[in-house]
């Protein structure tokens, strides 16, 4: 094996075991925010805007982030290819090294978690274009290509190939020919405002790399600069053949690892790793795992706090072991509804396994539309066809399920869940939405951004066997330390007696 | 016609004729003996003459295929029918509706289910002399509770299944996590070239096209509560009132309705485009005045207002008073020379009757006023009890036109809406589902609804997935012609 092959198949095993060890949680909580649909409605508004094929692809493949280890191998691939593609510019020399430095850039870029893997794949086309454009033979029908390849590469990839622009257009002599890719993508981007529905600046910056719209995916663009830097210094370097049996290759690897893995390091948010660790937990229900984990690290963020609360509860243990942990008021118990696509989302898992389904529905809806790039969500839609379903509204949780059956991994649940749409003994009977059903709010109550204690005290007193909901009427009192309350309430009334 | 254009339809018709699909009818097959159960149900409707095809389909679980064969009055038979769906070309479709005007298709439908054809009862379709309004304009938004993400104002053809945009809540936003916020499109006459819409938070105004210029305003002043809401343009002149609202929401716990929408306060407020002023029509601070409306004329402004609450609730909190809040209909003179309103008059006493009128709209003739009506409130498409009502302007103080084959059982309707020539009521319900509101038609002649049908799509499947709401339909009769990038020019 070449020594080349063998460091980029060292490089690929390092992206896989950091995104499958240190940050899979960062991938769950990618795939949460995204449905992908094998539907022609949605793939062809994707595909209607520039970047919709790296787009589409990036959606594709964060689809597989729901299998961390699936995600982490996607992720691993992709890097490794833009660094042998990136290798051709300067080859097994002593620039060797740098031949890592897109790809690295793009590993700093995925730590972010609104990062979207479509701007790997736009860069990973523009590459994968000017590698094939190379093999082309210089000519008129060469200089054709370039120009219908420009339009094509924007729409596919998006403004990130303007590096193809750059890679493939080189030329001494500066004839009318070299100019006129630039010219045409000059008039592409001067008339596509007029047609496309979407700001002029994100036509420049590009529609879809990054979840928060108006937010410069700096780090991409740095790759995509890195190449152009990468193919000026391959073409003005004369080392390659002086330095391919020497170490210095070798030794530039050592230096480009070394230097990553510091970077990569030191720029991962390894803090909201573990809150997202907390909202996976409470999303599949992993009520011991969280116990074992709060046992060796007690949690002191809102999310941590409030999943902690829910599992105890669960386990029937919030009242009694409320302050062995930190605590965070109300707000760690019940936090108000925040216009924000992750934090309701625990809270709403809490509401739905007090039986407060209307507002666990509510919560949920909140959290989808507040996903900033638009998408949708498979974890909400999910649950919101699951308390429609609960709240008996039968034809809207199969609107969500309809939905879900055109997903990869959700379908399989859909189709088992629509059976059960109006058939109300096997709702009564089914272990989940029988008991919650038991459990939900009896009377009608308004509700807004928070929850009041006499809500919880109508759901325990319509329901006694509402365990959960004594509890978090308890803990309700003790963190707003209304001892009065607390011993006055239904269950310490009638232990008295 | 001219002879080479005719060949050329006739190709044209030839051609897509060539490309669908025409099924044989099931040599046999059992009798049903009851109507079939088509989405959307078409059956025994009247529709306009110009309306796109009424594609349907059979439920794709109980079956496997579908076959409909559909006759025209002259006895020409054609059959559609691909899988489960009946789709129709748009030509072949606006030919059958041509040789059936006034009169009706027969429309039979077999269905295929475990292996063997089960024929229905046939149904008519009967096609009205009168055409609809071309363009429909709707916003698209999820069914929302407080929060939303990506809406727009879509405007679509109703002769075909075309839908374009007329402006999103994307590209003039500059702060995403703020958001922005579309809504109230208002046409003056049915036209385009005076119109509105407003946008809220980020870069947030009135969208206002003067003589097809677009503008930007912003309606709130120092003397009015808010800026403008449920605008309203006079017919002939360039005034358009609006409501100033303090909204507010709240959420049931478990009671179907989901969602209460009420006012803290409202007022009624007349914006002059010519001068770009603001004056108040009325703002009793004791009543709520909202949902104003022109008489065609121009002549009376229409409008709803609260009646004064129980003397012991009147200082209580709204949340635990809103099932009292009740809205009469009333209207005042309006004097275009000076720009005056007259006396109040009470036009229907709906809190007499235990119930609550919004939305008013009256008819292009002057004859007739389409209402909303519940039991309490203002919000009716919130409402499962949520109608529609109509009473005629010729003295009566009830609306006693019977609706029932527009309105549905235990389902929200809302936003009645007349056609430019008075024949076609539009209104949203949420009757499919009790949560998405579609947009549905009825006929109208001599004081009499037929029954309703829903907004023809391609697909019939398409509203299904669609996870949106059609929201507030408002009839044109020509589309918007400004883009959306002119629009968003205003607003950055």
């Amino acid at each position: 094996m070449k020594p080349s092959f063998l460091y980029t198949l060292l490089f690929g095993v390092a992206v896989v075991l950091f995104f499958g060890l240190a940050y899979p949680h960062h991938l769950h909580y990618q795939e949460q925010f995204q449905l992908f649909l094998f539907d022609s409605t949605y793939v062809w508004d994707i595909i209607r805007l520039p970047g919709s094929i790296a787009d589409l692809l990036g959606r594709f493949c964060t689809q597989f982030f729901l299998f961390a280890w699936v995600g982490a191998t996607i992720i691993g691939v992709l890097l490794s290819l833009v660094q042998l593609l990136t290798l051709r510019l300067v080859g097994w020399g002593r620039l060797y090294g740098l031949s890592f430095m897109p790809s690295l850039l793009l590993w700093l870029f995925l730590l972010d978690e609104n990062a979207l893997l479509g701007g790997v794949w736009a860069m990973l086309l523009t590459l994968l274009a000017s590698w094939g454009f190379d093999k082309l033979p210089d000519g008129g029908m060469r200089r054709v290509l370039l120009l219908v390849a420009v339009p094509v590469l924007y729409w596919a990839a998006g403004p990130v190939s303007v590096v193809f622009l750059l890679l493939q257009s080189p030329h001494p002599e500066r004839s009318l020919a070299y100019f006129a890719p630039f010219a045409l993508l000059a008039v592409m981007l001067a008339l596509l405002p007029r047609f496309l529905p979407v700001p002029v600046d994100r036509l420049w910056v590009g529609i879809h790399y990054h979840r928060f719209p108006t937010e410069v995916a700096t780090m991409l663009w740095a790759a995509a600069l890195s190449v152009i830097v990468i193919a000026l210094l391959g073409h003005f370097s004369h080392s390659r053949d002086n330095a391919s049996s020497s170490l210095i290759p070798h030794v530039s690897w050592v230096v480009v690892a070394i230097c990553m893995g510091c970077l990569v390091w030191r720029n991962s948010n390894f803090k909201a790793e573990r809150v997202m660790k907390y909202d996976f937990m409470a999303c599949h229900q992993q009520w011991n795992r969280i116990l074992q984990t709060i046992s060796t690290e007690k949690p002191n963020n809102q999310i941590g706090v409030t999943v902690q609360n829910l599992a105890l509860a669960m386990h029937g243990k919030l009242i009694d072991h409320l302050f062995d942990y930190h605590q965070n008021g109300l707000a760690g118990l019940l936090p108000d509804v925040k216009r924000d696509a992750t934090s309701p989302l625990p809270t709403a898992e809490a509401y739905y396994q007090l039986g407060m389904i209307a507002m666990a529905q509510r919560t949920v809806f909140e959290a989808q539309e507040a996903i900033l790039d638009f998408q949708k969500s498979g974890r909400c839609y999910k649950r919101l066809a699951q308390t429609n379903l609960i709240g008996g509204s039968y034809e809207v949780a199969r609107k969500y399920l309809l939905a879900l059956q055109k997903t990869l991994f959700y379908r399989e649940w859909a189709n088992e869940t629509l059976q059960l749409l109006g058939d109300e003994q096997a709702i009564a009977s089914h272990p989940e939405y029988g008991r919650l059903r038991q459990m939900a709010c009896k009377d009608d109550f308004f509700f807004g951004d928070h929850v009041t204690p006499d809500l919880l005290q109508n759901l325990y007193l319509s329901n006694p066997d509402n365990h959960l909901a004594y509890q978090y009427l308890m803990a309700y009192h003790l963190l707003t330390d209304n001892r009065n309350n607390y011993s006055k309430s239904p269950r310490q009334t009638s232990a008295k007696q | 016609m001219t002879f080479p254009r005719f060949l050329l339809l006739a190709a044209a018709l030839l051609f897509l004729s060539s490309c669908t699909h025409h099924p044989d009818v099931p040599a046999s097959s059992h009798e049903a003996e009851c109507l079939p159960a088509i989405y959307p149900d078409y059956c025994n409707v009247t529709v306009p003459c110009n309306i796109a095809p009424l594609n349907f389909m059979l439920p794709a679980g109980d079956f496997e295929e579908c076959v409909a064969r559909f006759t025209l009055p002259d006895g020409r038979q054609q059959t559609y029918g691909d899988g489960v769906k009946v789709q129709i070309p748009e030509a072949e479709w606006h030919a059958m509706l041509n040789l059936s005007k006034g009169k009706s298709l027969r429309v039979e439908v077999w269905g295929k289910t475990k292996g063997e054809w089960l024929s229905f009862n046939p149904f008519e379709i009967l096609v009205a002399q009168e055409p609809i309004d071309e363009y429909l304009t709707y916003r698209l938004i999820e069914p929302s509770y407080a929060g939303w993400s990506f809406m727009e104002i879509a405007q679509r053809n109703l002769t075909s299944f075309d839908e374009t945009q007329v402006f999103n809540n994307e590209i003039a936003c500059d702060d995403r996590a703020k958001g922005q916020c579309i809504n109230c499109h208002s046409y003056q006459n049915y036209k385009t070239d005076n119109m509105l819409f407003h946008v809220r938070l980020s870069n947030g105004g009135t969208v206002i096209v003067n003589d097809g210029k677009v503008s930007k305003v912003d309606l709130k002043r120092d003397y009015t509560i808010s800026a403008g809401a449920y605008p309203a343009w006079h017919p002939t002149a360039k005034l358009v009132a609006f409501a100033a609202c303090m909204t507010r929401q709240a959420f049931h716990t478990a009671h179907p309705n989901k969602i209460e929408v009420f006012d803290l306060a409202s007022d009624l407020i007349l914006y002059d485009v010519a001068t770009d002023s603001v004056s108040i029509i009325s703002n009793d601070s004791t009543l709520l005045e909202v949902y104003p409306t022109w008489s065609p004329d121009g002549k009376y402004l229409y409008y709803c207002k609260t009646v004064p609450l129980p003397e012991e609730l009147r200082d209580k909190d709204i949340i635990s008073t809103y099932r009292k809040v009740q809205y009469n209909l009333y209207r005042r003179p309006f004097d275009l020379a000076t720009h005056s309103f007259g006396d109040e008059e009470l036009v229907y006493d709906a809190a007499s009757h235990d119930k609550s009128a919004t939305l008013p709209r009256v008819s292009p003739d002057g004859r007739y006023l389409l209402f909303a009506q519940g039991q309490y409130g203002c919000f009716h498409i919130r409402h499962s009890d949520g109608d529609i009502a109509c009473m005629p302007l010729d003295g009566q103080a009830l609306p006693s036109v019977d609706l029932t084959n527009l309105n549905s059982e235990g389902f929200a309707e809302s936003y009645p809406t007349w056609s430019s020539n008075g024949h076609w009521i539009m209104c949203s319900s949420r009757r499919g589902d009790g949560n998405f509101t579609h947009v549905y038609f009825s006929y109208f002649k001599d004081g009499k609804a037929a029954k309703a049908f829903l907004l023809p799509q391609e697909d019939p499947e398409s509203d299904t997935f669609r996870l949106k709401c059609y929201n507030r339909p408002e009839f044109m009769i020509e589309p918007v012609r400004i883009s959306i990038k002119e629009f968003s020019q205003v607003l950055q």
